[in-house]
């Protein structure tokens, strides 16, 4: 009897580790997605990824700005819910800082100057977004399958219904994870890319990688800018003492989500931000009083005077005044739709 | 309470000046007090005395004389004021430090007013980068370590300590 009972647990140890190997995607009996996949699926493995399976490895990420292209070599190390630890390996510039996120609140050290900067957390594990309501705004498709780092992937291609760029993505066929990402533009040019050069996944990495340790000695700073976000667009003028210029949409897709107020020393600004269901644009707009516009980036003509342009790279921002207030609108849209949006602002009446 | 402090209140008690518990406490006095009540009596009938006496206003030349006295005594004080002022400027430092007083209280709101300006355009940029990186984080398909490199770049830029490459400058 007293066997019969070690056999019976024995059998469930082995059932149990069985189900957990397609998850942690080390033994890949079973993958998470089909090769037939549709692309609804492969976004929705996408989503769930995150609250699946845990992973470390080593990405390499590529920003291009203007002609030139800065790569940024991290450990990536993540833990189911939305615990996230970078070590910046590479260039020099970078080297040694660590970000450590708890999923409440985010550690940024930068050990050439001793100092940690405490923040926002900045992994969220939403689930809220479903792949139905990303397929309504874009168009997407499985190109097809290809092997990433000895792993198998399913490319998915992800077009904005208005054009603008595309979005490849290599998703790990067992996990869901995104391998590899391309970000081009309309014309074909590659705008961002990140891939893992390696990656291990575990079922449960230990809870001490994703707690913070203040460095001895370290000077500390906190920044938490932005106020609560409100829906209210009036409110958002009260709290600004000035009327604030907040469409119900940009360019056509975007919708407004939240605004907050924003600050920073001298600097208030109200803070807009749209979405088109995925991607995310913001809107800053300041009295010209209390803020000049700055003198960064390229000046271009725009339909009402003239602005400026500023390519972050991954970010491209367009400031302008119009009306006694400085704007900002930042997005990682190409530079053609960030401006037709200034302009069509520049209509709206407060 | 004593005897002769609530008998000074008597008058008060008579005219309703005097809080409840005060008014209670004369009450109750009076119930016992002989010499208290007779003195309220006499209070009484004084009151109803004056009440009963016509009203009359004075005579015209009163409100004249008390208005020359006014008037004389007015621009005595304005003069010594005047007076002190000019004496405070007859000395060159005190005159000096008074206009410095003066230039720094419209000077100072106008320059930091300036000063906050171009310093609002200098970090500008760097906080909407840094909230808007902030923000993206709500593309599910945002790479994070991304986010986080910009993030801690405009970090950076905040406390006065750019990266020379990857931040806004």
């Amino acid at each position: 009897m007293r066997v019969s009972s070690r056999v019976l647990v024995l059998v469930c140890c082995a059932v149990i580790l069985t189900a957990a190997l397609p998850v942690w995607g080390q033994g890949g009996s079973r993958p998470v997605l089909l090769s037939g996949a549709s692309a609804a699926s492969v976004i929705q493995s996408v989503l769930s990824a995150p609250t699946l399976v845990d992973y470390e490895g080593t990405k390499i990420l590529t920003a291009v700005r203007g002609e030139q292209a800065e790569t940024v070599t991290i450990l990536e190390s993540y833990k189911r819910f939305g615990k996230l630890r970078l070590e910046f390996l590479s260039p020099e510039s970078t080297s040694g800082r660590l970000i450590v996120d708890d999923g409440a609140s985010s550690w940024h050290y930068e050990p050439s100057l001793h100092v940690v900067i405490r923040g926002p957390s900045f992994v969220t594990t939403s689930t809220r977004t479903d792949a139905s309501a990303i397929l309504k705004r874009y168009e997407a498709r499985v190109l097809g399958s290809e092997q990433v780092i000895g792993r198998q992937t399913l490319v998915l291609e992800l077009l904005p219904k208005e054009g603008r760029m595309t979005r490849r993505l290599w998703v790990d066929q067992a996990t869901g994870v995104v391998l590899r990402t391309e970000e081009r533009s309309q014309g074909g040019e590659l705008l961002f890319s990140s891939f893992f050069s390696r990656i291990s996944y575990s079922l449960n990495l230990p809870s001490a990688l994703f707690r913070f340790h203040l460095p001895a000695g370290a000077k500390i700073f906190t920044f938490f800018l932005s106020g609560d976000p409100t829906q209210d667009r009036q409110e958002l003028s009260r709290q600004a003492k000035f009327a604030v210029r907040a469409p119900a949409t940009l360019g056509g897709s975007y919708a407004f989500q939240s605004g907050t107020i924003a600050r920073h020393g001298a600097l208030m600004a109200v803070s807009l931000l749209y979405s088109d269901g995925v991607n995310i644009v913001s809107l800053y707009e300041t009295p010209s009083s209390k803020m000049a516009v700055p003198v960064l980036g390229t000046s271009m003509a725009m339909r009402n005077g003239r602005g400026r342009w500023l390519d972050l790279g991954y970010f491209r921002v367009v400031m302008w005044e119009s009306g006694g207030i400085s704007h900002a609108i930042l997005g990682t849209l190409p530079a053609e739709s960030l401006v037709a949006m200034a302009e069509e602002l520049n209509t709206v009446k407060p | 309470m004593g005897h002769a402090r609530l008998e000074r209140q008597l008058s008060a008690f008579l005219d309703n000046e005097l809080t409840a518990d005060d008014a209670q406490e004369v009450r109750a006095h009076l119930e016992t007090c002989v010499a208290c009540r007779e003195e309220l009596q006499r209070l009484e009938h004084v009151k109803r005395l004056l009440g009963s006496l016509p009203e009359r206003a004075p005579a015209p030349q009163v409100w004249e004389e008390l208005r020359e006295r006014l008037d004389a005594q007015a621009p005595r004080e304005s003069a010594g004021v005047l007076e002190a002022i000019r004496n405070a400027f007859r000395r060159p430092a005190l005159a000096l430090a008074a206009a410095a007083i003066v230039v720094l209280l419209i000077a100072v709101p106008l320059v930091k007013g300036r000063i906050d300006r171009l310093r609002a355009a200098e970090v500008g940029p760097d906080v909407f980068v840094r909230e808007h990186a902030l923000s993206a984080v709500a593309d599910p398909f945002a790479d994070r370590a991304y986010v986080g490199l910009l993030v801690t770049d405009a970090n950076l830029v905040l406390i006065s300590e750019p990266r020379s490459r990857g931040s806004v400058r």
